[in-house]
């Protein structure tokens, strides 16, 4: 039995599943706390399913709480961003590119030091120990705590993010730091900006996930507790303290493999209608079609590998024009219960266009009773037509595909769809997200410095593919369900000129959980 | 016309097509060639026909490994302290620049140098695309000598070059690009206005900017791309185009050589019944082979655009996983010439085989 929770900014959802059946659901508000909505949900399924809390022996959870931070520029810590790489770069400081109002929001300060590596292995600066000192004091006049450090060539010579660390612990022994490295990959910009995104969050990851596990403590939930990441795998909960932008695209990717899970569908376009948003994405063989090209988070250019998802401002809270030919992008949010004209508010909402035509059957639909038909038609109209627009801009070719419907707006949707061979509403597709959370899958990642003169790199690869897999197998996965998701190789010429460091990261089913998963899982991400 | 902000998404979309994977990313140049603009106003970008013949014209642009300088970022500063270090070095000004290759970030350098100093840029450059080596250049294929010249690095040393040929030009400057950390800035190629227009691929600045209107507001599935990409070719200098491939990236192996990105691609059909293709690198995508035979080889285009949203991958940004399709588009006829073939064929590239151009692979 596993218990799957999706804290999503409007909603907390909950499932039990047992292997592929969902033997109960629930859908709450998310609370201010966090943690009553949590518990309410738990009390809904364990009194629903009257399974006790002792059968249960994991607990998944995806959250989109650390994008919508990210997204709506609240919850962010104040941040420095310490550069490492002068005097290159030089005028092209962090954050250049940045919107902005997110970069207020962050009230952030940067500093850009000589010093980091060229490919080859030769210095590219020194370090001015001056320069250090001259930034540590005006970190500790500004009082930052939270330090994102990106160095030129870290993935290849990680050496100055540790030794800048260092140095600013001694002298801020409570700071919370983020090396750029520990994002991966080359790319200076976007690993930089990966980890100020980190760093800005880590104050709210502290709290968030404490919430996460008070709640389950509560509750009497004693088992493992694992938090899905971008690409449908698990971290344990604490590593997410340190690393909550791993969360980032957890939350489509999560309703993708539960629209999957609960149609059985492998290709299908999948709508998720929440409250302001509708996220449209691909389920190729069963998983999320990923994006091939850079990935912006909350407008900020990141290295993530994510699920290839178009969100469009369109969900049960969306903001109608009086005649009905404008939906969105703006939406009343969580405040759908006081602002929508059904629950006594002013605004028209997309919600009230669906009660007024009949639809459904939510608040006081006396208060919409004076709007036109043609309002209604035209609004109808309207939404179908946004839908069917950007749902032919994800299909893959001119081909008509299923749709699957998910989340709470998917009842917006009541006439058919032009652009879908047909339209699917599965049974608990309000709670999609969740029990994608539920199946979430187990990764495993391998690295290993090889040289290519003394093992071919196909063997290399074979064999560092073989380690990831091993380690994938112990943190639980099914052997005969593993796939190659990622080969990087990063050249590291300084060594021998054909030294290269091989990272695989596999993925596969859960099968069973070993009693020591939780270690092996800290281990697998690390 | 002039260069304005408006302007820079397109042309740098355009310039990644052209630039065949190479010509490195271009947008950090873009970001400090918005900076420029903002600072001291639009460019100015003429014909090579509105040059006087006696006008004094030099080259300017980037030399070294593009995986470089994903890491090795640029300073505002290094196009115009580039321009500067060769005046100084020749004792004169000139009149006006150059682009090298209008694939990639140097379709951007040459016009964050002119801002500053209010010049103007050429309306082409020397490639129509991205090629590894100067002696590839038109100008120098038409006779123009790559020195005098100068190099920058990223800490501001400069070198001056008097080379005897462009091929010892290239190994010397390659090999300072080396030492400077993979990646440096060069002014090269002075010539006058007539050797310009003698040389010069015309028109692909603002061909570039067109390619990526195209891009941008055809953005979706490169098979429904591909004709309105026909549209814009066969109206052009360059004339084919065909989609020769799509699937998804199998494997990618490329390492820094002698200050070159060399490697391989290999791309496997989405349902796999197909021969996989396979990509042959040299900063650029050079040679493209289905099992033995030949679908494309340079100095045709060869170009790895991403499937869903036809954005072109730059060969140092191409990953494991990634679906992909591939145009072929024919070079211009400058370098279907004897003369340009000796610099530019297959063999130039260490390939054993002759040119055939993209028209005649059936």
């Amino acid at each position: 039995m596993r218990i799957g929770i999706d804290v999503g900014g409007t909603h907390t959802d909950a499932v039990i599943m047992q292997g592929d059946n969902v033997l109960a659901s629930t859908k709450a508000l998310t609370s201010a706390d966090v943690i009553s909505g949590i518990t309410n949900a738990l009390d809904v399924i364990l009194n629903d399913s009257g399974i006790s809390q002792n059968e249960i022996e994991t607990v998944m959870i995806g959250t989109t709480q650390f994008t919508n931070a990210i997204i709506e520029r609240r919850e962010l810590a104040q941040v420095a961003a310490v550069r490492i790489g002068l005097p290159s770069g030089n005028g092209m400081p962090p954050m250049l590119d940045w919107p902005q109002d997110l970069k207020d929001a962050l009230d952030s300060e940067y500093y850009m030091l000589h010093g980091g590596y060229l490919y080859d292995g030769w210095s590219l600066a020194d370090i001015d120990q001056q320069e250090i000192s001259n930034m540590i004091n005006s970190m500790l006049k500004s009082g930052v705590k939270n330090i994102a450090i990106a160095s030129a060539f870290s993935p290849i010579n990680s050496a100055p993010e540790e030794q800048v660390a260092n140095e600013i612990r001694k002298a801020i022994p409570d700071a919370k730091i983020t090396l750029s490295h520990s994002f991966g990959r080359l790319g200076l910009m976007e690993r930089e900006n990966a980890a100020i995104l980190n760093t800005t969050l880590l104050p709210f990851a502290d709290k968030v996930v404490s919430s996460f596990l008070g709640a389950l403590k509560k509750r009497d939930l004693h088992c493992p507790v694992y938090i899905s990441q971008n690409d449908g795998t698990l971290m344990s909960a604490d590593f997410v303290r340190s690393y909550p932008a791993l969360t980032f695209a957890s939350g489509p990717t999560n309703s993708l493999r539960g629209a999957y899970k609960l149609t059985g569908l492998k290709d299908a376009i999948v709508v998720d209608i929440g409250g302001t948003t509708s996220d449209i994405g691909v389920l190729q063989n069963g998983f999320p079609r990923e994006s091939n090209v850079i990935i912006k988070v909350g407008g900020v250019r990141t290295n993530f590998r994510m699920p290839d998802i178009l969100a469009i401002g369109l969900g049960g809270g969306s903001i109608v024009s009086d005649d009905g030919t404008a939906i969105g992008p703006h939406s009343v949010g969580h405040k759908l219960v006081t602002e929508a004209l059904v629950f006594g508010g002013n605004t028209l909402t997309t919600s009230d266009i669906l009660v007024a035509s009949g639809g459904a059957n939510i608040g006081d639909k006396t208060k919409v009773a004076h709007i036109s038909p043609q309002t209604i038609r035209q609004a109808k109209k309207t939404l179908h037509s946004m839908l069917d627009n950007n749902i032919d801009m994800m299909k893959p070719g001119g081909k008509s595909m299923p749709v699957i419907l998910v989340g709470g707006g998917a009842i917006l949707v009541t006439e058919g769809l032009e652009a879908a061979s047909d339209i699917h509403r599965p049974e608990h597709a309000g709670v999609a997200n969740a029990i994608g959370a539920a199946i979430a899958q187990i990764g495993g990642e391998a690295e290993q410095m090889v040289s290519y003169r003394t093992l071919p790199r196909e063997e290399a690869i074979k064999q560092v593919t073989k380690d990831a897999m091993q380690r994938a197998i112990d943190a639980g996965a099914a052997a005969d369900t593993l796939r190659t998701v990622d080969i990087e190789e990063t050249p590291v010429p300084y060594m021998d000129e054909s030294s290269t460091c091989i990272r695989v990261k596999v993925i596969g089913e859960l099968a069973a959980l070993p009693t020591n998963t939780s270690e092996r899982i800290q281990e697998s991400t690390l | 016309m002039k260069i304005e902000q408006k302007h820079l998404e397109d042309l740098a979309l355009g310039s990644v097509f052209l630039a065949t994977g190479g010509g490195g990313d271009p947008y950090v140049p873009r970001l400090i060639a918005e900076q420029a603009i903002k600072q001291f106003g639009a460019v100015e970008v003429i014909q090579p026909s509105e040059l006087g013949d006696d006008a004094y014209v030099v080259a300017i642009g980037a030399v070294g490994a593009p995986t470089v300088s994903l890491e090795l970022l640029p300073s505002v500063e290094d196009a115009a302290n580039t321009l500067a270090a060769f005046e100084k070095h020749v004792g004169r000004t000139v009149d006006a620049v150059a682009s090298f290759e209008i694939g990639g970030g140097n379709s951007l350098i040459p016009i964050v140098a002119a801002a500053g100093r209010g010049l103007a840029v050429i309306d082409g450059d020397g490639m129509g695309r991205a090629l590894p080596e100067a002696q590839m250049m038109s100008y120098a294929i038409a006779g123009v000598k790559p020195t005098p010249s100068v190099a920058y690095d990223y800490a501001g040393n400069v070198a001056t070059f008097s080379t005897n040929s462009t091929e010892v030009y290239e190994r010397h400057i390659r090999s300072l690009a080396m030492a400077a950390g993979g990646m440096i800035t060069a002014a090269e190629h002075p010539m006058t206005g007539r050797q310009l227009k003698d040389s010069i691929i015309p028109g692909t600045l603002s061909f570039s900017i067109k390619l990526g209107q195209t891009l941008r507001e055809n953005r979706g599935l490169a098979t429904e791309m591909l004709a309105p990409l026909q549209a814009l070719f066969n109206d052009s200098i360059y004339g084919e185009c065909r989609l020769i491939f799509t699937g998804k990236v199998i494997d990618k192996a490329t390492r820094i050589v002698g200050g070159y990105d060399i490697g391989e691609a290999t791309i496997e059909s989405f349902d796999n019944n197909d021969l996989p293709l396979t990509v042959s690198i040299k900063n650029e995508y050079l040679l493209a082979r289905k099992g033995e035979k030949v679908v494309a080889t340079v100095p045709d285009l060869i170009v790895i655009v991403d499937y869903e949203t036809s954005t072109p991958i730059n060969a140092e940004r191409l990953r494991y996983g990634q679906r992909v399709a591939v145009f072929a588009v024919g070079c211009p006829q400058f370098y279907r010439s004897e003369k340009a073939l000796k610099a530019v064929s297959p063999r130039c590239f260490g390939f054993d085989l002759d040119y055939v151009a993209l028209e005649d692979i059936k």
